[in-house]
């Protein structure tokens, strides 16, 4: 790694630490409570499966939590490497669960880099929550009162509650504007991280290589679907089902979703016939059962994630308010999503467009607000496990205990003398190819899928 | 101790270690009759156990020699040993005390000679080795045990080794007749001095005790390098007997861990740079690393700990080691930590691994019978008046420490005895 001169050049110079004592109390509130406790045994880099040998997480991130040095911490390509099992929390001495700390980093990391910035506030803190709600309600409402403003007699059509190009319009502007201002937060993010990496000393001081990156982005993609990286958990070991349910009902539904949008503006752009792409489907139509079943493992997903999070754990966690805002609104657009198509196949009436407006609207809350909830870290974990394979920097190595064969025999590897401790990754990347990779949540961009296609029906 | 006015100025130190002794010699020779009830067979607990203190390396039998002596000539001092507190009632300058008498089957007739050992063949653990090796069932605790009288196993009772342990004396010592006996003292205070145990290693699984070959406690090394000891005081790996070319000290082995126990045991940062030197003398080549958190030498200890840092063979890493792991190629072991100062994780492959374990305090587990109340960790807080806790019964202490608060706690004792 090219850390070694960085670290004896640390070393030596004095440092000026600035701390923002703001920024610390943000990390209190975000879930961060116990941050002080720490004093540096550095425990945590160890027993943690997936931080790296040379400069581990979370052990210096908790001092700079401490400190206060936001930049090194909104900045910072470990904290995203991090899965939260919580190992960490579970073995530290002094209860000052590292885990959480971390968590609460990302979350004010996203927030920092919120396009645009009040957005971060409003859906980062508890008490803006009516407004986020008031939010979809009230462009739902102005829909309808355009598309007539009253509710249907006869069979449930939703499309007479809502007319279908005014319902895209809507979400598909929404849409576009999340892509937009992720996307602008992604890009900031991104170089955040890597200048930050070089300050830090493990990537080579020179411009990001878009081109490589990109190679690198896309090598991380299949850890992240597989969640290779969530199995090294011990702690929070069960997360792994609840996850990748949750992240496959996502991906499920986006495809869906754009299939129904292909089946219905595809043939008139490509003058081709696309009709048998179009909802609403029959029940024994393949999309219409790929649906109900990625559906219902979403469903599923997010019914064990809350189970997880009630669940006693060995370190005592906090939950914090983003995972909920988003828990929830997950569970009722998958619960309404499911109920929006048995009120249209069994014919519910005013109860069956009820559900499907609170269905539209929690569509709304998750896609409007992706780019600043806990859905944002999809992404932006994304990135940065990217960049993580782009400055080679491995994490979830399995057989740590392997490594020092490389070094002198009997001999602890200081870091200090340069032999030991550049023989050591190299080591360690050829033994451990097999257990490598990363995990993460979802992958880039949508989210609207989910209900769309329950919406075009 | 006949008349009433001898009962009732009357002292009670429960526990033979350091504390125990110091309180007692002191209140003795302030001139209070003082009654001595030891746990296990013999008295000096866990410095009996030790083979050097620091800071000054001296062997712990010439404090105890001291002590022994004092007792032995002052007929102020009456010791039981084998025997345990059942009971506490009464209130300052009038506790009625129960002391139960466990057999040794062994009476004061004994010279210590040895011949009743001689013929016996079944084995049990040493306890004084921390069941490094094994002893006889007819054995004597150890070379300096005070009283220095044999002492037969209970496993052995009713068999015929001990019958042929019985014959084996010349001076009819051996009483295999004897039974527990039940005692009733009168004395105006009560010094609890029982000490500590050693942190049970097995609870930090990460750090492999018990699952790990090699890998051992603190209190462990001092009998390996003890003279007495199992190896006879030869460092080497005690699961294979190699010889051991380096050793790594694992700081804070559940101490100052709330997981395990959240203060600091104050004594094993020094003992281990004392073990260091044990290592450093008798294996010149040998390596030794030693992770902490923090190194507390504090006061006059803080020059050993320059002198022993300085040595070139030691390494101190800051990081406190949370995976221990064997690495079956070699045999050795491999002890991981992140070094703070470079910010890298610190792999260390070595013959033996020290674990650093606190003082659990014994009232964590043996309470005293009477109304005195402890912190989380059983440490004894408040004191009853006219009971009294000492030493590491209280907070973790070095061996003078536990001697200054050891004489704190007899001159209280003597102050219940006039306050009437």
């Amino acid at each position: 790694m090219a850390d070694e001169s960085a670290v004896q050049v640390e070393s030596k110079a004095a440092t000026l630490i600035e701390p923002d004592l703001n920024f610390v109390r943000e990390l209190k509130e975000a879930g961060g409570d116990t941050l002080k406790k720490c004093f540096q045994c550095a425990t945590c880099s160890v027993v943690c499966a997936l931080s790296p040998d040379q400069k581990p997480y979370p052990r210096k991130e908790m001092v700079y939590s401490q400190w206060g040095l936001k930049d090194k911490l909104v900045n910072n390509v470990d904290v995203w490497l991090c899965h939260y099992c919580n190992d960490c929390s579970t073995h530290c001495p002094r209860g000052a669960r590292p885990g959480d700390t971390l968590r609460a980093v990302r979350a004010l990391s996203f927030r920092h880099f919120a396009f645009p910035s009040f957005m971060g506030k409003i859906v980062g803190e508890k008490k803006y929550l009516p407004i986020m709600l008031a939010i979809p309600v009230l462009i739902l409402l102005l829909g309808i009162k355009i598309a007539g403003g009253h509710i249907p007699e006869g069979a449930v059509e939703y499309r007479d509650l809502f007319p279908l190009l005014l319902v895209d319009a809507i979400f598909v502007t929404v849409t576009f504007l999340a892509i937009g201002s992720i996307g602008f937060g992604l890009w900031n993010f991104l170089q955040g991280i890597h200048a930050n990496a070089v300050a830090e000393g493990y990537a080579e001081d020179k411009p990001l290589a878009m081109g490589d990156y990109v190679k690198s982005l896309i090598s991380v993609i299949p850890t992240i679907l597989l969640h290779d990286k969530f199995k090294l958990c011990t702690t929070n070991r069960d997360r792994y089902w609840a996850h990748i349910l949750v992240l496959v009902g996502f991906v499920g539904l986006f495809i869906v979703t754009n299939l129904g949008f292909v089946g219905i503006y595809g043939g008139p752009l490509l003058g081709i016939n696309t009709d048998f792409l179009a909802p609403p489907y029959s029940i024994a139509n393949p999309i219409k059962l790929f649906a109900l079943l990625v559906g219902i493992g979403l469903l599923g997903g997010i019914l064990l994630v809350i189970a997880n999070r009630l669940k006693p754990k060995d370190a005592e966690s906090t939950i914090s308010y983003l995972d909920w805002s988003l828990i929830v609104a997950v569970l009722v657009t998958v619960s309404t999503g499911l109920l929006t198509w048995i009120g249209r196949v069994g014919n519910l009436g005013t109860v069956a467009y009820g559900i499907y407006f609170l269905h539209l609207g929690s569509v709304f809350y998750i896609i409007a607000y992706l780019p600043y909830s806990k859905l944002a870290h999809m992404f932006y974990r994304t990135v940065a496990m990217g960049y993580a394979a782009y400055i080679d920097r491995p994490f979830g190595v399995e057989g740590v205990a392997a490594a020092p064969v490389a070094a002198p025999e009997v001999e602890p590897t200081p870091a200090a003398e340069e032999p030991a401790a550049e023989a050591e990754p190299v080591e360690e990347k050829a033994e451990a190819p097999a257990e490598v990779e990363a995990e993460a949540p979802a992958e880039p961009e949508e989210e609207k899928p989910a209900e769309e296609e329950e919406k075009k029906e | 101790m006949a008349d009433e006015k001898a009962l009732t100025e009357s002292i009670l130190v429960v526990g033979g270690g350091i504390s125990g002794l110091t309180t007692a010699v002191e209140a003795a020779e302030a001139g209070r009759d003082v009654f001595i009830v030891e746990k296990r067979s013999y008295l000096g607990g866990r410095v009996a156990q030790l083979n050097q203190y620091f800071p000054k390396l001296c062997p712990p039998s010439c404090g105890l020699e001291i002590n022994f002596r004092r007792i032995r000539q002052n007929p102020r001092i009456k010791t039981f040993t084998m025997a345990q507190v059942e009971n506490i009632s009464g209130e300052e300058g009038n506790f009625d005390v129960t002391i139960k008498l466990n057999p040794r089957y062994v009476n004061e007739n004994c010279t210590a000679c040895g011949e009743c050992a001689a013929g016996v063949t079944t084995e049990i653990p040493n306890e004084y080795n921390y069941n490094m090796d094994k002893i006889k069932a007819v054995y004597l605790p150890h070379d300096m045990a005070y009283p220095m009288r044999y002492v037969i196993a209970p496993e052995i009772i009713g068999t015929e080794e001990a019958t042929k342990a019985k014959e084996a004396c010349q001076y009819d010592a051996v009483d295999l007749e004897m039974q527990p006996e039940s005692v009733t003292l009168k004395v105006a205070s009560v010094v609890w001095a029982t000490g500590w145990n050693p942190y049970d290693a097995t609870r930090m699984e990460n750090l492999g005790y018990g699952t790990v070959p090699n890998v051992i406690t603190n209190v462990m090394m001092e009998r390996l390098a003890a003279s007495d000891g199992p190896t006879g005081g030869k460092i080497v790996r005690p699961a294979d007997g190699k010889p051991v070319e380096s050793v790594a000290f694992v700081q804070c082995a559940g101490s100052r861990d709330e997981n395990y126990m959240p203060f600091c045991s104050h004594i094993c940062c020094l003992a281990s740079l004392k073990q260091t030197t044990y290592v450093r003398e008798q294996l010149p080549d040998a390596k030794v690393t030693i992770f902490y958190i923090d190194i507390r030498a504090l006061g006059k200890y803080e020059e050993f700990y320059t002198k022993v840092a300085a040595d070139e063979n030691v390494t101190l890493i800051k990081g406190k080691v949370a995976k221990v792991e064997a690495d079956p190629a070699s045999g050795q072991i491999v002890v991981e930590a992140e070094d703070i100062y470079s910010g890298s994780k610190s792999q260390a492959k070595v013959d033996l691994v020290v674990l650093a374990t606190g003082m659990e305090p014994s009232t964590a587990t043996a309470r005293v019978p009477a109304d005195v109340s402890y912190d989380e960790s059983g440490f004894v807080v408040s004191e009853k008046p006219g009971i009294y806790a000492a030493g590491c019964a209280r907070r973790p202490l070095d061996v003078a420490t536990s001697n200054r608060d050891a004489t704190a706690a007899a001159l209280k004792a003597i102050q219940s005895t006039v306050r009437r």
